[in-house]
């Protein structure tokens, strides 16, 4: 029993608990005092709420060093929390392998999550009229799939940035362990919340909460605010940290045309979530407000403008989705040479249009507002914009085809995901455009057609690569292998039905299915083409499973995989797996480029001695 | 010839004061005579400008290393700079969208303010921005009295504004937060700095509380610098919402 409370989830939350119910209390006793009606609920669970998410904090034991320097104690440089063994994922660790590993689990817990609510709802849809859910069960699983899928993205792409940007670039950790620690802990407490929605009555805006309608949905609506705001806060803090890390902690030699292209995408992605986040974070605290204290930035009747909340929240929503699929095209170019046996075709125009995409991000917001009521004259300019996008795009898959052609392509499991993913993406930023276009996207906006193309970018440029790189990078993690057959079967189930799912929901968003409904009228003949989505969505689930099952099994009887079984010439991959802590005992030097596969004679890094062998060179 | 060092560094710091001071005085009598904004915002950016430059060291950010051994104390200086700079660029966004916010919803009218409180607190906060380089520089050479007591000053200076601000102004105000945009506006936007403020209160207490145990000196400073920078970065934040909240424009009616 005691051994179960040293575990510091567990602690965090019973903390949590504590906290939540001392922080309605003492909203309730000030009320009592200051002689106001004693109870109000909405800002009693919101005040309760946030004293949780700090008491989990305390509780979980990320605070402790900071307390300590606070109060004078000495704190050393590096520690070691040497819990091994599972239990050191479900507490406090410094490890950057570690946490990477935390945020892994986490985002497959939340995207599990967030898949179960999409089935849900995506079986009420199979039939017209309603089966069994109620409107408001229909909204809150509708609106809680997007953001709870966001916030499980958000975390996986921490994961692989955290697990990986440290080795990739020689450093003993990140630049601030323990700020990483406590990123890492805040993301916990703000998935709780946002999840506790559902308890409170649940909210029916869709993930965009836009007032004047989320300025009167139950109080669930605060809890999702609370719940991103706290996420948000937790991505700005990550990103910050992987910034510092690539600048200062680089090995030498490692100029910054001879970094892995994941890096770059890192950078890109970070400097969008550094910045950009603040926004969504303010546009949702001033509805907080507004619906606290009365505040009217929203409200037309006190003179507020409905129309600013957009430009706020998309100004941060728009550049997130670069920061969705930056990581995962990264993560493409940066395995597809090892599959190919070829250089990265164009390394330098692809390490700058990582950035260029992040840059055009900050530019292009008012696509989302085409139908707002918006000023008119911005129309065009965003239209211009956001069609700039595809010219950095285009130079990925132009670098994509590049490397293919008439490369030695072996088929493995992390090939296979690459190239759907390069598939799906490619669907994805084909219907991009129309949407773009002002005068299709009045057609086509807040249609299936949407719903269509930003699943299409999302599993091309974040979930298939997401699943290509655990099975690629999970020898370095375990030391095991995933099983090549289960993993398969996974792709053979998940990719031709996601496939038939977007198509089919472009095009009932062609003929006319609005996006986020409960109910269609069967009238609309597209009752046959929901039943197709229904099943497609069912598959993929299933795909999802068996890679659970793949997971539970090789963790204890995989392939023992220690060496460079993909052949590599990244330098995690010219150590022993698992990686030891603290990466590289023996440092390296970067004297080559990064991605001279098939290259007579080119190396990449240099190790004082050989690592695998101990004898030097 | 460090006394020497010391000296002009502080009457540096002075001067630097003195021409804020000015520039606040400028830009107020100009709000009360003429009132064109493009003005106001000119002398708001060239305050910045003098802040960011000599307050708060930014040029530190682009020194060479000296010591290029990553576990070293100068590297890992260097690396907390940049990412208190980081983070300070992200809080820029947060200020940056409610000052736009303003501008959206306000435009070219302002709350119905006391103007010369107004005055009354922006000027206690440019002192105690005044206190906290001082304190630095003190830090910088050594001396620990003054170091405390400037800190010390500066704290007091900090919680009087907290008063001004929250204590004074809020009730002052003619309306409450809800009842109409100005005020929405007015209560948000003082609210956010203030909440600042206050974190910057705290951090300053901390590190008196350590000053005082004597865990700082003239080579490892740290933490007296960022809690410093991060001071003058609310500061410079204050010289643009004051305008914004005080000055520019006519009172809605």
């Amino acid at each position: 029993m005691r051994k179960f409370f040293s575990i510091g989830l567990v602690r965090g939350l019973i903390w949590q608990m504590v906290g939540t119910a001392l922080g309605i209390g003492i909203l309730t006793g000030i009320r009592l005092l200051i002689g106001l009606p004693v109870w109000k609920a909405e800002s009693a669970f919101v005040f309760g709420a946030l004293l949780g998410a700090i008491f989990f904090l305390y509780g979980v034991g990320v605070l402790d060093d900071w307390i300590k320097v606070a109060s004078g104690k000495e704190i050393p440089e590096h520690i070691e929390k040497s819990t091994l063994g599972w239990r050191r994922y479900f507490g406090v660790s410094l490890d950057h392998k570690v946490i990477g590993i935390q945020y892994l689990t986490l985002a497959l817990v939340l995207m599990a999550v967030g898949g179960t609510f999409a089935l849900i709802f995506r079986s009420e849809l199979t039939e017209t009229g309603m089966q069994f859910l109620t409107l408001m069960e229909y909204n809150t699983l509708m609106s809680l799939h997007g953001m709870v899928m966001i916030v499980g993205i958000l975390i996986g792409i921490a994961a692989f940035m955290n697990y990986l940007v440290p080795m990739l670039i020689g450093a003993r950790d990140m630049a601030f362990p323990r700020l990483n620690a406590f990123a890492f802990w805040l993301a916990v407490p703000a998935g709780i919340i946002l999840l506790s929605s559902m308890a409170l009555g649940g909210f029916d805006t869709g993930w965009t909460g836009y007032p004047p309608l989320s300025a009167r949905a139950p109080i669930g609506m605060q809890m999702f605010f609370l719940g991103v705001s706290l996420a948000g806060f937790s991505t700005i803090l990550g990103s910050l940290n992987i910034i510092v890390t690539v600048i200062r902690l680089r090995a030498p030699g490692m100029i910054p045309f001879r970094m892995p292209i994941f890096i770059w995408a890192s950078i890109a992605t970070s400097i969008i979530s550094l910045t950009a986040t603040q926004l969504i974070g303010l546009s949702f605290q001033m509805v907080m407000f507004q619906r606290l204290f009365g505040m009217g930035f929203f409200d037309p009747g006190k003179g507020g403008n409905p129309i600013l909340f957009q430009h706020l929240f998309w100004f941060y929503s728009h550049p997130a989705v670069y920061v969705f699929v930056l990581p995962g095209l990264g993560l493409i170019s940066e395995m597809l040479p090892v599959f190919a046996r070829k250089p990265l075709f164009g390394y330098k125009w692809v390490a700058i249009s990582s950035i260029a995409i992040a840059l055009i991000g900050f530019l292009v917001w008012g696509h989302h507002m085409f139908a707002s009521g918006m000023a008119e004259y911005l129309r065009v300019p965003f239209m211009y914009s956001t069609l700039l996008v595809a010219v950095p795009t285009g130079v990925k898959f132009f670098s994509w085809l590049g490397t293919l052609w008439r490369g030695k392509i072996t088929y493995e499991t992390p090939m296979l995901f690459l190239l759907a993913g390069i598939v799906v993406f490619l669907f994805g930023g084909l219907t991009g455009p129309p949407n773009a276009t002002v005068s299709t996207d009045l057609h086509l906006t807040d249609t299936y057609f949407i719903v269509g193309h930003f699943h299409d970018t999302m599993f091309g440029g974040y979930v298939f690569p997401f699943f290509a790189g655990i099975y690629y990078w999970f020898p370095k993690m375990t030391g095991r292998r995933l099983n090549e057959k289960l993993g398969k079967l996974q792709f053979w189930l998940m990719a031709p039905a996601f496939i038939v799912l977007s198509l089919v929901m472009m095009k009932v968003g062609m003929l006319g299915m609005r996006r986020r409904i409960a109910d269609y009228d069967p009238a609309l003949q597209f009752v046959d083409e929901n039943q197709i989505m229904t099943i497609a969505a069912f598959l993929i689930a299933l795909g999802v499973l068996i890679f659970f099952i793949n997971v539970y099994w090789s963790i204890q009887k995989g392939d023992v995989a220690t060496g460079n079984i993909w052949n590599s010439r990244s330098p995690e991959w010219q150590v022993p797996s698992p990686m030891p802590v603290h990466n590289y005992k023996i440092p390296f030097v970067v004297v080559g480029e990064p991605y001279d596969y098939g290259l007579p004679g080119s190396v990449y890094v240099k190790f004082q001695e050989d690592p695998l062998h101990g004898t030097s060179k | 010839m460090e006394h020497q060092n010391k000296s002009s560094a502080l009457q540096l710091g002075l001067l630097v004061f003195c021409s804020l001071a000015v520039l606040t005085a400028v830009e107020f009598v100009l709000a009360i005579t003429i009132n064109i904004w493009q003005f106001l915002i000119l002398i708001a950016l060239i305050k910045a400008g003098l802040v960011v430059y000599y307050y708060m060291h930014i040029s530190r950010l682009f020194e060479a290393d000296v010591d290029t051994n990553h576990e070293s104390y100068a590297y890992k200086l260097s690396t907390n700079r940049i990412g208190l700079w980081l983070f300070l660029l992200s809080d820029l966004f947060i200020f940056g969208g409610l000052l736009l916010s303003r501008i959206n919803l306000l435009g070219l009218t302002r709350p119905e303010l006391g103007q010369l409180l107004g005055l009354a607190v922006t000027s206690i906060l440019l002192i105690s921005s005044f206190f906290a380089n001082r304190a630095e520089i003190s830090m910088e050479y050594g001396d620990r009295r003054q170091f405390l007591t400037c800190i010390s000053a500066t704290i007091v200076l900090g919680i009087l504004f907290l008063v001004g601000v929250v204590g004074v102004e809020w009730r002052l105000a003619p309306f409450g937060p809800g009842d109409n945009i100005e005020s929405a506006v007015f209560f948000v936007m003082t609210g956010f700095h203030a909440f600042h403020v206050l974190t910057g209160v705290v951090f300053l207490v901390i590190v008196l509380r350590n000053g005082i145990h004597g865990h700082y000196s003239a080579e490892k400073h740290w933490a007296v610098e960022a809690s410093v920078v991060y001071w003058h970065f609310v500061d410079l934040v204050w010289f643009f919402f004051y305008p914004a909240l005080y000055l520019i424009g006519t009172i809605a009616q």
